[in-house]
């Protein structure tokens, strides 16, 4: 990814170089033009001197005087059949001193002395022209250079200065997170578009933190006020449980309405759970050793593990504290606890095991990875298990997430795992 | 035993109520705030179902109330907010025990019966069941004066039972009860069947009257 500066740059870089490179020889075509333009005039005026001032007096006898005298206006005999006359052309002469052919502009002109057809040839050499042409042009491009470099740090510096509230603006959105409700303060800035943008996004904010509320709540609210409802429903169970009339297939059905209740209730606790987490209800930190709250909760567990036969094996390799909720840790810790016991085979095994810096529970299960995407989200459940809430792995997570630990899911040698890299 | 429901769910205030008639228990109720604060004005009662969320006012207002006026009524909240503050605060103000709805009406049942002998009996606080004795301090149990070894489990579970006399109790409710903090998560209530099977062998193997009745796929009854 490039910066938006380093483009603005790339690409004004590029086009100054290009505009450089095309001007190096319109300069140089023009200042040739220019002085060419210069030379002929100075032969047109020596032309001109000539007629009025030489040509009446000049005697033929005088010419190869003349001649010796003046390397550059010549006075050729009429036999020199130079096309084209009187229009000034380039021609290259060889000069004996340097010795080189140089470059010339020069004009021939038929013109009668003492009436008779001579052709004057008036000559100026291009050489030193060249030369200054030159260097006229490498000061031009020098000058065209250092401007060009001095408008890049202009550039630079400007758009610094003109994006800065843009990037401060980008800054504070990186930093914003709708769980923490930390709503970005936007510095002001006179700039119209910046500070459009900022307003935008103000309101943009405030929306969605809004709604982010009103949905938390609106879990919490429902939760709370199913519990009411169900605990209507689970004293009636509770009443009717009491009827001694009951008929054996009647009993099948109050059963099976037990568990539903019992699951709607799980269901309802753990949505409430969640809510609450969300909500920061379990701010209170304090140092918990992971050690001791496994070493706890085991034996709550035990009872469910011997109903299937599970050997649980403990390797603690390390003492993990934790600087955490207590409770929370300890929900985490149940939860996937339970998940490997529930979805645990008869006579399977669960390995806990604490490493330098991680925790992982391993069970014995299916035989078929979970899609370890899917696995902790909320009512994503892997297992036709009707017992599940569909939540515990999701509360889990929510709790890593919280406290910035690492969950992850994987499945070798027929075991599922679940790491927490703390 | 007088007992006072308030609660402004009616449904619920009446299941409870019909549930606890067959004891000695007389219930009475206060759906509303106002309605509460001059029952407990005027009588007194050996333990009082508090629900926090009323109509036209706070539940814990009204424990306050009571406990200002010195009042040793029991208390027991039972709310839909299971808020770990709330609970504090209602234990803090004085009430002797609170149960999140939804609850087994089994476990309702058992709670007051254990805060009612709580206030009654006080120091000398054991239960005679014919041939059996419970002391609820020592956490002991006898028949015929020889001593009974009970795990805790089977000891909360025989507590359980007695509290809810003569009444069916749900396989669901014993095993919510038996594993406290855990309930919300188990699913697998195996475990229960063979801590009644090891309850109901060592009592009757002490010489005690088999009273644990298993009613069908459901749960258990304590018949005396």
């Amino acid at each position: 990814m490039n910066r938006l500066l380093n483009k603005t740059l790339l690409y004004y870089s590029f086009f100054a170089t290009v505009i450089l490179l095309l001007s190096a020889p319109f300069i140089y075509w023009t200042m040739e033009k220019l002085y060419k333009d210069d030379v002929d005039e100075a032969i047109l005026l020596r032309r001109d001197e000539f007629e009025t001032n030489n040509r009446k007096s000049l005697h033929i006898s005088d010419i190869p005087v003349w001649n010796q005298f003046n390397r550059d206006t010549r006075i050729l005999p009429d036999t020199v059949k130079t096309s084209p006359k009187d229009s000034i052309i380039q021609q290259v002469f060889y000069d004996a001193l340097v010795p080189e052919w140089e470059p010339y502009r020069v004009l021939y002109k038929d013109v009668a002395i003492e009436g008779k057809p001579f052709v004057l040839m008036i000559r100026l050499n291009l050489v030193e022209s060249d030369d200054l042409i030159r260097t006229i042009v490498w000061i031009y491009i020098g000058i065209l250079f250092v401007l060009l470099l001095v408008i890049f740090f202009i550039t630079l510096f400007v758009s610094n200065r003109l994006w800065k509230p843009f990037y401060d603006t980008l800054h504070k959105i990186e930093q914003f997170n709708i769980e923490l409700h930390n709503a970005p303060g936007f510095s002001h800035t006179k700039v119209t578009e910046f500070s459009q943008l900022n307003s935008r996004l103000t309101k943009l904010i405030q929306h969605s933190l809004q709604s982010y509320v009103t949905q938390k709540t609106f879990t919490q609210n429902a939760s709370h006020e199913l519990q009411t409802p169900l605990a209507v429903f689970q004293s009636k169970l509770d009443l009717l449980l009491q009827d001694n009339s009951l008929r054996k297939d009647q009993v099948i059905i109050l059963h099976s309405l037990y568990e539903s209740v019992s699951r709607l209730t799980r269901i309802n606790k753990n949505l409430l759970l969640l809510a609450k987490i969300e909500n920061n209800q379990f701010a209170d930190v304090s140092s918990v050793r992971v050690n001791d709250i496994i070493k706890e909760v085991i034996p709550y567990f035990t009872e469910q593990a011997e109903s299937k036969k599970l050997t649980i094996e403990m390797d603690f390799k390390n003492i993990i504290s934790l600087n955490a909720n207590k409770v929370l840790a300890e929900i985490m810790i149940n939860n996937l606890l339970l998940n490997a016991i529930r979805h645990n085979i008869e006579n399977g095994e669960i390995i806990i095991k604490l490493e330098a810096n991680s925790l992982s529970i391993a069970n014995t299960g299916a035989e078929k990875a979970l899609d370890g995407h899917t696995v902790f989200e909320r009512f994503r459940k892997n297992s036709t298990d009707a017992r599940s809430s569909g939540l515990g792995l999701a509360i889990a997570k929510e709790i890593c997430d919280r406290n910035s630990w690492e969950i992850s899911y994987s499945f070798k040698a027929s075991v599922h795992i679940f790491t927490i890299a703390f | 035993m007088k007992i006072l429901i308030i609660e402004d769910e009616k449904e619920l205030a009446e299941n409870i109520a019909t549930y606890l008639k067959g004891e000695s228990y007389v219930c009475e109720f206060a759906s509303t705030y106002h309605d509460a604060i001059s029952k407990t004005g005027i009588y007194d009662y050996d333990c009082i179902l508090l629900d926090l969320m009323l109509p036209d006012g706070d539940g814990l207002k009204i424990l306050e109330a009571l406990r200002k006026e010195n009042k040793q009524d029991g208390v027991i909240i039972i709310s839909a907010k299971d808020a770990i503050e709330d609970k504090i605060t209602g234990l803090k103000l004085g009430a002797d025990d609170y149960l999140p709805k939804p609850f087994h009406l089994s476990e309702l049942g058992a709670r007051i019966y254990s805060i009612i002998r709580r206030k009654h009996f006080g120091s000398t606080n054991s239960i005679q069941v014919n041939e059996l004795n419970v002391d609820l301090l020592a956490k002991t149990v006898r028949v015929n004066n020889l001593l009974v070894q009970l795990t805790k489990k089977e000891f909360e579970l025989l507590l359980f039972l007695l509290g809810n006399k003569n009444k069916t109790i749900s396989t669901a409710a014993l095993a919510e009860h038996l594993s406290g903090d855990m309930a919300d998560m188990l699913d697998n209530y195996d475990f229960v069947y063979s801590h009644v099977k090891n309850l109901k062998k060592k009592l009757t193997e002490a010489g005690c009257k088999n009273y644990i009745k298993t009613t069908y796929g459901m749960g258990y009854k304590w018949e005396a």
